[in-house]
């Protein structure tokens, strides 16, 4: 995992605070969601709002090291974290696999669905964030903690 | 994670302390209610007092293993789950299939 905080936001509005690039292994998850959440503390985000960022963050980046990359820790996937001129948190993490749609997900409520063991991930990343952004295909995911 | 099985009133009691998510921990739950299972303990109580998050890959293995010990006439209960950990259950619509109790006295005493 590398670090780089002189990122520049997106058209000079998003202030870079974290920039890292993990394997694709699932045992390097925790890594980046800790020091996320290390991050968020030290931005004074309340406890309630960042458990559920680290949530949105840990399902994000479980996708993409599962799906995106289906595990293979050659494969590497991109976080970062950042600011918008408002103060809202931005997360953007970004794999190098084949994309998906959100059209085939299935609503992990329904009730033949309820005792799955996967297909949670995405729902809940939409229920924890306030916006959630799937672009080229998939394979980023930018989501927005207001 | 940290992880400790003790077996009560033939209940075998799962202490967590960590976060439930993908990689060693959901690993190594796994692998303990496996052995579980694999001994004929099929009634399971999990205290999550000290498992501040669960994510996706947590909860798949909690009602994977809540399904295959009810179909063989066990129960998996949950005890003292924390705030966000029963907010995420709700969320994704699996809270109501849980028992869950304050201790882990009456999550056992529950069994009998």
């Amino acid at each position: 995992m590398s670090a780089d905080s002189s990122i520049g936001g997106k058209g000079g509005e998003l202030s870079g605070l974290l920039d890292l690039r993990m394997p694709a292994d699932s045992q390097a998850i925790a890594n980046v969601t800790d020091t996320i959440s290390a991050t968020l503390i030290q931005l004074g985000i309340p406890e309630e709002k960042r458990l559920e960022i680290a949530l949105a963050v840990q399902e994000a980046l479980a996708n993409a090291v599962v799906h995106g990359c289906k595990s293979d820790p050659s494969k590497e996937i991109r976080f970062r974290l950042q600011r918008d001129s408002q103060g809202r948190i931005v997360i953007t993490v970004t794999d190098p696999g084949p994309g998906f749609s959100l059209a085939t997900l299935p609503d992990p409520k329904q009730p033949e669905k309820l005792y799955a063991n996967h297909g949670r991930g995405v729902y809940l990343i939409r229920q924890l964030m306030d916006e959630v952004h799937f672009e080229h295909g998939g394979t980023q995911v930018t989501m927005w903690k207001y | 994670m940290d992880i400790s099985v003790r077996k009560r009133a033939e209940v075998q009691l799962i202490q967590l302390r960590g976060q439930l998510r993908l990689g060693p921990a959901v690993d190594e739950l796994r692998l303990v209610i496996e052995e579980a299972l694999g001994s004929g303990d099929i009634r399971i109580a999990i205290n999550l007092a000290e498992v501040p998050m669960i994510d996706s890959s947590g909860i798949g293995l909690l009602v994977r293993f809540l399904a295959s010990t009810k179909q063989r006439g066990g129960n998996i209960k949950l005890v003292r789950p924390s705030k966000f950990a029963i907010q995420t259950l709700r969320l994704v619509g699996v809270l109501n299939l849980f028992e869950i109790f304050d201790d882990d006295d009456a999550a056992v005493e529950s069994f009998a």
